[in-house]
């Protein structure tokens, strides 16, 4: 028996681990998961087979090289053995759920890989990685081979489906909800778009399971919604539309997939919580201002990773506090309100 | 994970209700000369010398104050030794030779309540710092100098609330001797003309709020509340306590006397009231052995000096499926942890902690704020940590990395289980 010296504290909070975490996103997501492959048939299952195994692939590859450049003798669990934390697994997840289902396979594998490498491994992997890795391949695939491969599908396959493609072409126009109750856009069923963003009520059920194993920031995907839904209700309100517009824009495209599982992602967030939520407010608004004035009808990807650059300015050491004071609060408020009377004269003028 | 987490588990169903055990003769007792707070000393006796229990044979000099050294025990002075204190350090001790017999010193003298009415307050501190009383909960620090405060006190707290887990040397204090605890609140109140009084203790300690509230009854001429607090870590923090107690927001750098409040530890106000009614300076105090590597977790009452080894044999010895044990003196949020167990029991001594060593995972930060939503002092451990990783001492200045009171719940709530503490400590050396 021997005395160790430690330094205090000499207890640890049982129950909180990275791999409970990142578990729990992944557990989050089944229902999601089995929603897509009883909606689009084996199509999905396909597709998430590859996203997640072209993720997890290619760093576990990667980690071998490294472990093997730095000395190591080939073990199959390596040194640097990665995929026990499910962080890559949740990302390739959330990766292909965000895809279309017609999409080729090989599309689906190549943007995986290219998204887990640029985006998190040479950053130096998990924790490190600046932008969200399952939005940073989304964006490459759309970016890549979205003219010949994405578009070319008979259902719209950009994140969002009809009806946002409808509101860009003619923002106002109340015809987008044709043909699906509120019940189909809430719940998804019959909806075209992709695999895993349709059922709103699916992703409030991940999201709810989440929250209550205190696994995310439930801040962060309510201000986004919230600044969404205060935004295009100002619309709503000058531009005399019904209230429609609103839900269509709460409902429709990845805005609440990606609220509850993308911007939540913390390691790519700030630490503060008024960082994070002025971080999700930004969120909010450059999805709806993408989506009103934009050239894609979707912003929610975009949104995320033009946020993610913004995190070390909103986590910067001058400025942010870990509690709101009075002066931060009364600047915000500021902020939001020109930020919604902004958007209500742009919205006149453009439309 | 990724919230404000500040409920640490207590672990202390262990011990709080068993009796308290007694340990009060020890075959000898080693009574520090120096230690963390004074380095030089005076020494009266010599080898063979009789001492009395209360005696005074020596002085330890702390720069800015001076405290004299007491017999705990009555018998021979058998020379010097080396020993390890609790903070740490190695100091010198005099070994005492205990002949059971407990003579009182001469001046170990009971003053009658009407006496002890009539005291002002310069006798009084004159009698604390007499008998050097210090801040019992851990700090060390002489009370003589907080009585001694020339701003005006409205109220007077004692913090009873023992938020570390597995302690429960206060609590069996409290349930043993209430009385004691109302007196000593009643003589310091006298001292510095408080109006007010303040008991504070968790509410999940209904056991002890209980006994409080019967003794209360007695004491119904004095103006004594009973706080009961909310049951999280660091509750106990003096700043903590004010803040819910009394509404009164004690800024970092500020002393609360400034505010007109002073806080007492209940181990402290026990040994107040001792100092005043019986003249008696800290000679046994209550403390609790526990933690996961030893046999029989105890409250022990014990005496002032008494070395650690004797108090692990009465406890049944360190349990024999422990490989490697992590020793800790203090509480397991901010305790001291010790290569050694041939450690003295000083009066500041409120527990000894014996956890099987256990290496914990540490993962990557996944920047999840745990740490930042439940730091006490509102600072952002993780933000310090990227900072002293660069280096970057502008910026630890500006996330006031000094504010940092190291109570350990970051690295205790860390999802990654990153030692964020020791970060924290880093920084604080960094900025000098």
């Amino acid at each position: 028996m021997e005395f160790v010296k430690k330094s205090a504290p000499h207890l640890r909070r049982p129950n909180a681990n990275v791999v409970r975490m990142m578990r729990d996103v992944a557990i989050a997501l089944m229902p999601l998961t089995i929603f897509a492959i009883w909606q689009h048939g084996l199509n999905a299952l396909w597709i998430l087979l590859v996203s997640v195994v072209s993720m997890v692939a290619t760093e576990y590859i990667y980690y071998q090289i490294i472990d093997r450049l730095n000395g190591e003798t080939f073990k199959l669990n390596n040194k640097s053995f990665t995929v026990y934390n499910f962080s890559v697994v949740v990302s390739g997840l959330i990766y292909g759920l965000t895809l279309p289902d017609e999409i080729p396979l090989v599309v689906v594998a190549i943007g995986g890989a290219i998204g887990v490498f640029l985006a998190k491994l040479i950053f130096g992997g998990m924790g490190q990685n600046i932008f969200n890795i399952a939005a940073f391949a989304r964006v490459f695939v759309v970016l890549a081979f979205g003219g010949v491969l994405v578009y070319s599908n008979h259902i719209d396959a950009d994140l969002g489906a009809t009806a946002l493609g409808v509101l860009n072409q003619d923002m106002l126009d109340g015809s987008v909800r044709d043909g699906y109750s509120y019940w189909a856009m809430f719940s998804g069923i019959g909806l075209p778009g992709s695999l895993g963003e349709t059922s709103a009520l699916l992703i409030l059920v991940g999201g709810l399971y989440l929250f209550m194993r205190k696994s995310f920031d439930v801040y962060v995907p309510l201000t986004y919604i919230g600044t969404v839904f205060v935004l295009s209700l100002a619309v709503m309100f000058t531009q005399d539309v019904g209230f429609w517009y609103p839900m269509t824009h709460l409902l429709s495209g990845g805005l609440i997939f990606g609220a509850i599982f993308m911007a939540t992602d913390p390691i790519t967030i700030p630490t503060n919580r008024p960082s994070r939520i002025y971080f999700a407010f930004g969120l909010g608004v450059i999805t709806f201002v993408i989506r009103l004035f934009g050239n894609l009808p979707e912003g929610v990807v975009f949104a995320i990773l033009i946020m993610n650059m913004f995190v070390p300015a909103l986590d910067y050491h001058k400025w942010a506090k870990s509690k709101f004071t009075v002066k931060s609060v009364s600047i915000f408020s500021v902020i939001v309100i020109i930020t919604v009377i902004l958007t209500a004269v742009g919205v006149h003028y453009a439309g | 994970m990724i919230s404000k987490a500040r409920k640490v588990a207590d672990y202390k169903q262990l011990t709080k209700e068993l009796p308290t055990l007694r340990y009060v003769d020890p075959e000898r007792v080693y009574i520090n000369l120096q230690s963390d707070r004074c380095q030089t000393y005076t020494l009266d006796v010599k080898e063979n010398d009789r001492v009395q229990l209360g005696q005074i044979i020596g002085e330890r000099d702390g720069g800015f104050f001076k405290q004299p050294i007491y017999a705990t025990v009555s018998g021979t002075v058998e020379g010097t030794t080396k020993k390890t204190h609790p903070s740490g350090i190695e100091v010198e001790c005099v070994i005492i030779r205990n002949d059971y017999k407990d003579e009182y010193h001469s001046t170990i003298t009971d003053r009658p309540e009407n006496v002890i009415e009539n005291m002002t307050k310069a006798e009084m501190v004159d009698v604390i710092r007499q008998t050097a009383t210090v801040g019992l909960g851990g700090s060390g620090f002489p009370s003589y100098i907080k009585l001694d405060t020339d701003k005006k006190i409205h109220t007077v707290v004692i913090n009873a609330v023992e938020c570390e887990p597995y302690l429960s040397s206060d609590y069996r204090l409290i349930k043993d001797s209430p009385e004691e605890i109302f007196r000593g609140l009643k003589y310091i109140m006298q001292a510095v003309d408080a109006k007010k009084g303040v008991i504070a203790v968790k509410k999940t300690k209904t056991e002890l709020i209980e006994v409080l509230e019967r003794e209360l009854t007695r004491f119904e001429n004095l103006n004594i509340e009973i706080a009961k607090l909310a049951d999280y870590y660091p509750q106990g923090w003096e700043n903590e306590t004010f803040k819910n107690a009394l509404g009164i927001k004690i800024p970092p750098g500020t002393l609360p006397m400034e505010y007109g409040v002073l806080g007492f530890n209940v181990s402290t106000t026990s040994a107040i009231y001792e100092a005043l009614k019986h003249n008696l300076p800290i000679t046994k105090r209550h403390l609790t052995v526990n933690g996961d590597a030893i046999n029989f977790p105890q409250n022990i009452r014990v005496r002032v000096g008494t070395c650690v080894k004797d108090l692990i044999k009465l406890s049944d010895g360190y349990s024999e499926d422990a490989k490697d044990i992590d020793f800790v003196i203090g509480g397991p949020m901010m305790g001291t942890s010790l290569d050694t167990d041939d450690v003295i029991v000083t009066p500041t001594t409120t527990s000894v902690l014996v956890f099987k060593s256990q290496d914990f995972h540490e993962e990557p930060c996944v920047r999840c704020g745990s740490c930042v939503y439940s730091c006490p002092v509102e600072i952002q451990p993780v933000n310090i940590m990227n900072a002293i990783k660069r280096n970057d001492k502008k910026a630890l200045e500006n996330l006031e990395v000094n504010k940092c009171i190291e109570c350990g719940l970051c690295a205790y709530v860390c999802t990654s289980k990153i030692h964020l503490t020791d970060y924290m400590r880093k920084g604080k050396k960094l900025l000098g």
